[in-house]
């Protein structure tokens, strides 16, 4: 049963408050999207609010994913964050079931390091992580940003996966083993698919945090055709000082948050459901 | 079959599920933490091979170092000023999207969700825009309301410029936590509000005495993981607005690690800031549950 607020004027503040917060939010993204279509004679001469004037400067666009090879770290990006995506969940998926379904020793030990694992400040890490990169040949390559997202996703979709399979039933499994399934089958071929809700919440969250992220990448890549999204944005925004090409920027920062509000638009169910699971500690 | 080879069976099949995940956690996350805690006892500049041991040295030097002591401060200003803003703002919300039946609470709890999907270096980049002295939108809407133009640097006053910081991370953090707190709330039982309200609670009652008291424990995690986020990440939106300047002021334990090891290359001096910095958070988790061991149950 819900309340409901028989004040008129308390109603109108609780109403007004919340679209004025909406409003901070979506208008910086309007304004990115307005701004990526401005040269900076608009940027310097018109209000920061003033629409783009015609013709649009559409080739902010194409002069961004050209001339600063966008196109190269879109795919960049891509690739880094769809096989660390689907290495972590294979990874912790099994983990995962194995912790929840058999007892073996060591077990709760193993469950433990991995959740307290959570409580580390990943900073710890940066140092000895570019010296263990460096040695094993894997500055700036793909592999070395995949292997590193990979293992920062594992304690947390271990976590979650635990859960998840503890809650099937049982007598699926059994039933498979019956049948003559051997563990890998009934594994692979039942719980797996029964797991899919599971994985794919796990999966969404991976995906945005390996799509996001800047100081790991900034850390083990220094060569530019190796670069993912945000940490050319974090050099650009830094070349702004020297050149000054404001269009371009907000159409890179376009071209980097697109993706993602689009994995939110479709998924936010799943995304809302892999925070409240992974906070309850 | 007989029972040892199933048993075999059984192990292999065990072993191949967790070996592999914990190499793979071994060499990436738990090697790099402990190697951290040895280098932190080194002076080394990472080019060399010379490490030279130094004991607590580095410990000491940090001791007197006035930039340690400002960024330690600098992330206690951002854990407070985190928690009583995200705090205030996502219950406000979280109450308000679920409890008066508003029509569009679903819309508006997905636009408030937005920041939370975006890349911190993005974020960081639109608010330096908004922030920005010549073409920004902070000035220009201040001049709306004065007859000359205002022209203020904002991330350029030492003293203040970590206040700066506070809108951005506030802005970035509250869809997070109003998820939370909103999955919190609907899982009350509809039974406590209608008794409540059949004996004449009003609203602010039932927040008090209802909502307050039975979202408490999620509201403990959010405060604990608000602190643990802002120690052990902050330094990312720090970094891409102001780099810890201007002249250090807005430093904070994460980027003097970054700005020491990876600009200056004194690995060992970075290796101990991130020592502290998990020495830091574990007293502070252990701190903050003992602040909040008491329900407010016993208040109402």
């Amino acid at each position: 049963m819900n309340i409901q607020i028989k004040n008129p004027i308390a109603k109108l503040i609780i109403y007004a408050i919340l679209i004025l917060w909406g409003i901070s939010v979506l208008y910086p993204l309007i304004w990115t999207l307005l701004d990526s279509l401005k040269n900076n004679e608009q940027f310097f001469l018109n209000a920061p609010w003033a629409l783009p004037e015609i013709p649009l400067i559409w080739s902010n666009f194409s002069y961004v994913w050209s001339k600063y090879h966008f196109d190269t770290y879109f795919v960049n990006s891509l690739v880094i964050t769809t096989g660390s995506t689907i290495l972590a969940l294979l990874l912790s998926a099994t983990t995962a079931y194995v912790l929840a379904r058999y007892k073996f020793r060591g077990s709760n030990a193993l469950f433990l390091l991995y959740i307290s694992s959570m409580m580390v400040p990943f900073v710890l890490a940066l140092i000895p992580l570019f010296f263990l990169m460096n040695s094993l040949g894997l500055i700036n390559t793909k592999l070395g940003l995949i292997f590193v997202y990979t293992s920062s996703l594992l304690a947390f979709g271990i976590f979650v996966l635990v859960g998840f399979f503890k809650s099937l039933p049982k007598e699926l499994e059994e039933a498979a083993i019956v049948d003559g399934a051997s563990y890998y089958g009934t594994f692979f071929r039942v719980m797996l698919p029964l797991a899919q809700p599971g994985l794919i919440t796990v999966g969404i969250v991976n995906i945005l945090n390996i799509w996001n992220e800047y100081i790991v990448g900034t850390i083990l890549i220094n060569d530019p055709t190796q670069y993912t999204l945000p940490v050319e944005i974090g050099v650009m925004q830094a070349e702004m000082q020297y050149r000054t090409e404001w269009g371009p920027l907000f159409a890179a920062l376009l071209i980097t948050i697109i993706p993602v509000l689009i994995i939110y638009i479709i998924f936010q169910r799943q995304i809302a459901s892999g925070i409240t699971a992974g906070a309850v500690k | 079959m007989n029972s040892g080879t199933v048993k075999w069976q059984r192990n292999i099949f065990i072993a191949s599920f967790i070996i592999p995940t914990l190499l793979f956690f071994g060499v990436f996350t738990i090697y790099p933490v402990v190697q951290s805690l040895y280098y932190s006892f080194f002076d080394w500049s990472g080019m060399s091979e010379t490490k030279t041991f130094v004991g607590f040295d580095n410990f000491k030097e940090m001791f007197h170092d006035p930039i340690v002591w400002r960024a330690i401060g600098n992330d206690y200003f951002l854990v407070a000023g985190k928690v009583i803003g995200i705090m205030l703002l996502a219950t406000f919300f979280a109450v308000a999207l679920t409890r008066f039946g508003f029509k569009l609470a679903g819309f508006f709890r997905s636009i408030f969700f937005i920041p939370n999907v975006i890349s911190v270096v993005v974020i960081g980049v639109l608010w330096n825009f908004i922030y920005n002295p010549q073409i920004g939108f902070l000035n220009a809407f201040l001049s709306l309301f004065t007859s000359e133009k205002v022209s203020i640097t904002w991330l350029g006053f030492s003293d203040h410029t970590i206040w700066m910081l506070l809108p951005p991370a506030i802005w970035a953090g509250i869809g997070f936590y109003m998820i939370l707190l909103i999955a919190a709330i609907q899982s009350i039982p509809a039974s406590y509000f209608e008794a409540a309200s059949i004996e004449g609670a009003g609203e602010w009652k039932q927040f008090w005495s209802i909502t307050l008291p039975l979202v408490w424990e999620q509201m403990k995690v959010s405060i604990l993981n608000i602190m643990m986020t802002t120690l052990n990440g902050s330094f990312v939106i720090v970094w891409i607005m102001t780099e810890g300047g201007p002249d250090n002021s807005t430093q904070v334990m994460g980027s003097y690690l970054y700005q020491m090891a990876f600009r200056q290359f004194h690995f060992g001096y970075g290796a101990s800031i991130g020592f502290i910095i998990l020495v830091l958070s574990l007293i502070t988790t252990i701190v903050l549950q003992r602040l909040m061991r008491h329900d407010p149950v016993e208040m109402s």
